[in-house]
């Protein structure tokens, strides 16, 4: 595989994996709002959602 | 927000009138026939304009190729070699037909927005790059459960090695939502808005330069700029069209390669 189409893959692989971060965690913690009656759980979700999200880019890429 | 074209016709006279997503809702051509609509008929005449070139160019095969022959097979060749062969690897062959398919059907169906008197990309209408998008979603998916077993490949997609344990809690929902929601989304919707964001560009500046040429003397004069602007824009527009014709495809190679490759 070139040089090009590596980039397009990991381009968009990181793009997925931070918007389904920010969906997944983001989405728990709205659940978590609606449910409690708060509105801290949306916010904590979105960045521990983004935080994984980097570990698992890291994870994905950064090792080698 | 989607106006229905009866009333955007009733108010064209009162002033300009800036495109919107009510220029995209094109009504049936017989009436109460849902399917008898222009992307509908588009669609079709793609499917007849592709195999008539491709039986053309493949009919009469010669070692010395005639243009046509030569034509037909560039893009062949362009996307075995290019999105088959060298994505996919050794087993490429099993897949060409596919990514050939999707590939000519995506380029042709955008290109239609630039064609004159077509002048509508399908992939506007955003159910035409949902289908693709689930098509693509089935196939690299049943391909990895092919190969894989589907608990396999379900572990495959769950858990990367060399990960701590409690890492998995972080990560796991991520790669699930990203294999099962995320890539069928993000594949149809790029191709969609692209598609969508590029014909809305072109309408505003050509159905912005013919009303400044109804204006007074001074929007006439500056109405030639709209025009200028509209011509570059379509050329513009030809690169992005084939450019996501590409995107589409590479991205679909890309994930077959994933589902076929022994660790995620």
């Amino acid at each position: 595989m070139n040089s090009p189409k590596n980039d397009e893959n990991a381009f968009w692989t990181i793009f997925g994996y931070m918007l389904s971060g920010l969906l997944i965690w983001g989405g728990i913690g709205y659940g978590l709002d609606r449910w409690l009656d708060n509105d801290l759980f949306l916010l904590g979700g979105l960045i521990f959602g983004m935080g994984a999200a980097l570990y698992l880019i890291w994870l994905r890429f950064g090792r080698n | 927000m989607f106006r229905s074209y009866a009333a955007t016709e009733g108010v064209k006279d009162e002033g300009f009138n800036p495109p919107d997503a009510g220029d995209f809702n094109l009504p049936p051509f017989i009436d109460g026939n849902t399917f008898a609509t222009k992307p509908i008929l588009l669609a079709f005449f793609s499917v007849t304009l592709i195999s008539i070139f491709f039986i053309l160019a493949s009919r009469k095969s010669a070692l010395v190729p005639s243009k046509l022959q030569f034509a037909g097979e560039s893009i062949y060749g362009f996307v075995r070699n290019d999105l088959g062969r060298d994505v996919i690897g050794h087993e490429f062959m099993r897949f060409v037909p596919y990514l050939f398919t999707l590939f000519t059907f995506i380029l042709v169906n955008n290109i239609f927005g630039i064609i004159p008197l077509i002048q509508f990309p399908t992939m506007s209408r955003v159910s035409f790059p949902y289908v693709l998008a689930a098509i693509t979603f089935f196939v690299f998916h049943y391909i990895g459960v092919r190969r894989h077993g589907i608990i396999a490949y379900l572990k495959g997609i769950m858990f990367i090695p060399g990960v701590p344990k409690p890492a998995y809690i972080l990560i796991t929902p991520l790669e699930l939502a990203t294999y099962f929601i995320v890539r069928p989304m993000t594949l149809s919707l790029r191709l969609f808005a692209n598609m969508f964001a590029g014909h809305l560009l072109l309408l505003v500046f050509i159905l912005g330069g013919e009303h400044l040429l109804s204006g007074v003397i001074g929007l006439k004069v500056v109405s030639p700029f709209s025009f200028v602007v509209a011509i570059a824009l379509t050329f513009f527009e030809f690169m992005v069209q084939c450019l996501q014709a590409y995107i589409f495809t590479l991205l679909t190679a890309l994930y077959i390669t994933g589902a076929l490759a022994d660790e995620h």
